[in-house]
């Protein structure tokens, strides 16, 4: 394979991965925990695709709504039950309770699907396209073109409109927030809601080329994770940017050795990272006032 | 007599299972007890990192898995018996955890369970892509039992009594440990790492120390979990393995031994109580943990602890600080200290010195070093540039535990005390460092509380103490460290007038017994009458630096701190 070809299938799946991270520092920024059931959500997201797909005979796109709206709806049950009574505990609490809701979500999908890889149907078709001598696969660029809307989309809300506003201020300082009058507890409940369609919508995007089975997430949360380390700890554009870059490196490293390689490799950086630079590579912004 | 509470059950409880296991299991329900006491041995491990030093390891697992392969391969492929595959597969999990914990273990505690997680993954990776060593994800068979010195340990009965042995022993251990000054130094901490480092507990060696003896622990009960299977597959090395440790421990009570023992008895057990769910009792696993952290964070332990209150134990009798030599003139030498952050010179070039039994005010406007300043001295952060001499010792960038036992101990401007922790154990932990015992520091904590005036405060827990007592109580712990060199930082915000006054009279004291004060403060009414000398800082550099009654006149400090004369 060319290295051209590398890199659109590393931006593809770089694409698929800067949703999990987007909606995982979201969720970081609104609540200061780490949500860690957040990869067992991007399974459960591929794994409603593939139990939806029956249901609905039309191409994977169709799904993308459905997906999205029936993860929201599952993120804020998540926070209400896992997040909201933990509020003003020790950060290590949520972290146990979201790896409740991780073990709960993992074992019923083993459940109710089993433990083998499922697909779900292509967003588009299953076909190649030909652009310039480089055979690229329809799903590859739906997929690029179907997390770049979502992110813009989502940029776009946060940039420009009250609601976005609101999210944004109770992001950065939640007591000023809620002294201005913003709905903080509600603001929070939306960004879980927002950060686990996104998971979803993610897992919708990689359940076909990548299939999806019940433990998936354990991989995705660390990757999440390490690209909002890369990133810098809570910076959003970082988070994409470190998706992409994990993503590129999984591919070109795969292509050469393997990807149990890659992965080792991957974690291995990562330790080195965060060794090396304990704050992220940009910082992290916590300083306690002594 | 006091009331012997939650051990008294505890006991019965004991002796139950004791009945149990010999007159009425079954050989499958001697299987299911041993795999619980593996389980428990494991979690009791998981107490000491995540209960006590409040790490949330999450290699736990993989040290689990380590201790089984090593048991596994030695055993297997290599025939080895148990008096040598079980201390190396101790060895092996506390070498990896001494090998990445020395990088890892100052990390954040996010940072920190991302770090174990990767370790755990790499493991993972490792062994079911060595198939040649590890047998790849068919793992290895014909692991032997247990057989050493002539004596054969079949399955069942002498089985379960060897792995209930060892969670005797190793349970008394930890809980032994736990209750000891290194427990209490861990749990302080989990509670205050920052706090913990200014009372000279070195917090980097102490969480190592607790890492490696969790692996310890983990080891024993991976290689045990290999003698009653016979077999090793990279299933010892899944996530399952951590998540039932995990919800043992949170279930059974965080960083108590017996709470790692009810847990691992109840959890294990918990699936063959409901067959009917077959695989999916993983789920309960998620439920069951959801609804600990949730509703009872203390766990199973914790609600024997409500239920069945301990009669406290009575006051420890005072005993008087141990003199120490008294120190005069210059104690603390600080010469072109410097510090910037990104482009902002928070200190630039400060130098000064403080005498012993001399109190010395710093004042400046917000935001012009004062608190950095403090940060410099103390070690919490460390200086581009400059010396901190401490009795002629070199301070400057040493860690803060190492200033601290150099002499240097600090409050900070929101008083920073554990809050489930009692008075007396808050102010006792600056001894741990020093005292032989936890007795020792809590009788010396006991002297500190009484001259301040707050014995009676002794057993009342720091959260939810008034402001005004928060404070004392974090002078008197600071005062327990007998320093050398006194930082307080904004002492009085906050106070009465009456009680800045008694402040005033505490700090006056404290400086007649030869201790160099620096006081950090705003309220001029409070500082000057008390100061014996007032450095005066602007934009980080030193603007005055004489007697308090000349403050009011140096135009220099006017025009810093009343903006410049239009």
């Amino acid at each position: 394979m060319t290295t051209l070809q590398l890199l659109v299938n590393g931006v593809a799946l770089g694409a698929a991965y800067a949703l999990v991270a987007l909606g995982f520092v979201l969720v970081l920024n609104a609540t200061a925990a780490v949500n860690f059931a957040h990869g067992d959500l991007v399974m459960a997201g591929g794994m409603l695709a593939v139990a939806l797909a029956p249901l609905v005979p039309a191409p994977g796109i169709a799904l993308l709504p459905l997906v999205l709206a029936l993860m929201a709806g599952l993120g804020l049950l998540v926070s209400l039950l896992a997040y909201l009574p933990l509020r003003g505990r020790p950060p290590v609490s949520v972290f146990i309770s979201t790896i409740a809701v991780g073990i709960i979500l993992q074992n019923g999908a083993n459940v109710l699907f089993g433990g083998e890889p499922r697909a779900a149907p292509p967003l588009f078709g299953g076909g190649t396209v030909s652009v310039g001598g480089l055979v690229v696969s329809q799903q590859s660029l739906a997929i690029v073109a179907v997390a770049a809307l979502l992110i813009g989309a989502q940029q776009w809300v946060f940039a420009r409109t009250q609601f976005g506003r609101r999210l944004r201020a109770t992001a950065q300082d939640p007591e000023m927030a809620r002294a201005c009058g913003i709905p903080v507890t509600s603001m929070i409940l939306a960004t879980f809601a927002l950060g686990t369609a996104f998971a979803g919508a993610a897992g919708l995007l990689l359940a076909n080329q990548f299939f999806v089975t019940p433990t998936s997430g354990g991989d995705l949360i660390l990757k999440a994770y390490i690209a909002v380390t890369i990133g810098g700890w809570g910076s959003v554009p970082g988070a994409v940017v470190g998706a992409l870059l994990i993503a590129l490196f999984e591919v070109g490293v795969s292509s050469v050795l393997s990807y149990p390689v890659a992965l080792g490799a991957l974690y291995a950086t990562l330790l080195v990272i965060l060794v090396a630079r304990p704050q992220g590579l940009f910082g992290e912004a916590a300083r306690r006032r002594a | 007599m006091r009331s012997r509470g939650p051990a008294s059950v505890l006991t019965l409880g004991a002796a139950l299972l004791l009945a149990y296991a010999l007159l009425h299991a079954s050989p499958y329900g001697l299987r299911v007890l041993t795999v619980a006491g593996v389980y428990a041995l494991a979690a009791i491990g998981f107490q000491v990192v995540f209960g006590l030093a409040g790490a949330l390891s999450l290699a736990h697992g993989a040290f689990f898995g380590v201790g089984a392969y090593a048991t596994g391969i030695l055993g297997s492929q290599l025939g080895w018996s148990f008096p040598a595959t079980f201390p190396l597969s101790l060895a092996l999990p506390v070498l990896l955890a001494l090998l990445v914990g020395l990088p890892v273990l100052r990390l954040e505690s996010h940072y920190f369970a991302l770090a174990t997680l990767g370790i755990a993954q790499v493991v993972l990776l490792l062994v079911v892509n060595t198939p040649e060593h590890t047998g790849g994800a068919n793992g290895l068979a014909g692991v032997p039992g247990v057989h050493a010195f002539g004596l054969d340990v079949p399955r069942g009965l002498p089985m379960a009594a060897l792995v209930w042995g060892m969670v005797a022993l190793g349970g008394g251990a930890a809980w032994a440990l736990a209750r000891g000054r290194w427990g209490r130094a861990l749990t302080l901490l989990r509670d205050d790492p920052l706090a913990a480092a200014t009372l000279g507990l070195d917090v980097g060696r102490l969480r190592l120390q607790a890492f490696a003896l969790s692996a310890l622990y983990a080891g024993a009960a991976g290689a045990l979990a290999v003698h009653t299977q016979r077999v090793v597959s990279p299933e010892v090395l899944e996530f399952p393995v951590m998540v039932a440790v995990l919800t043992i421990a949170v279930v059974g009570g965080r960083g108590r031994v017996a709470g790692a023992v009810l847990g691992a008895l109840l959890l294990i057990h918990l699936p063959e109580w409901f067959r009917f769910l077959e695989r999916s009792y993983l789920i309960l696993y998620g439920v069951g943990l959801l609804a600990a952290i949730v509703l009872a964070p203390h766990g199973l332990t914790g609600l024997l602890e409500r239920l069945l209150p301990k009669a406290p134990r009575p006051l420890p009798v005072p005993v008087s600080l141990p003199a120490r030599p008294a120190a005069a003139g210059p104690v603390l030498r600080v010469e072109g200290l410097r510090k910037a952050f990104g482009g902002v010179h928070a200190v630039d070039g400060v130098s000064f010195t403080l005498e012993a039994g001399r109190v010395t005010g710093l004042i400046g406007p917000n935001g012009s070093g004062k608190t950095t300043l403090i940060n410099l001295v103390s070690g919490l952060e460390r200086p581009d540039a400059g010396r901190v001499e401490l009795l002629g010792l070199d301070l400057a960038g040493a860690r803060p535990d190492r200033i601290a036992r150099a002499g240097v101990a600090r409050t900070f401007q929101a008083a920073s005390l554990p809050e489930a922790a009692s008075v007396l154990e808050a102010v006792a932990a600056a001894r741990l460092e020093r005292d032989p015992s936890v007795a020792a520091a809590e009788a010396h904590a006991m002297a500190v509380l009484e001259r301040l005036g707050t014995a009676d405060l002794a057993r009342r827990p720091c959260g939810g103490l008034p402001a005004a007592l928060r404070r004392r109580v974090e002078l008197g712990r600071a005062l327990a460290r007998q320093p050398a060199v006194l930082l307080l930082d904004e002492p009085a915000a906050g106070l009465t007038d009456a009680e800045k006054t008694e402040l005033a009279a505490q700090v006056r004291a404290v400086a007649a017994d030869g201790v160099a004060v620096l006081l950090v403060e705003h309220d001029m009414n409070f500082l000057l009458p008390l100061a014996d000398r007032v450095l005066g800082l602007d934009q980080g550099r030193m603007l005055y630096d004489g007697a308090p009654a000349g403050v009011a006149r140096d135009p220099a400090m006017v025009t810093a701190y009343l903006g410049a004369p239009a």
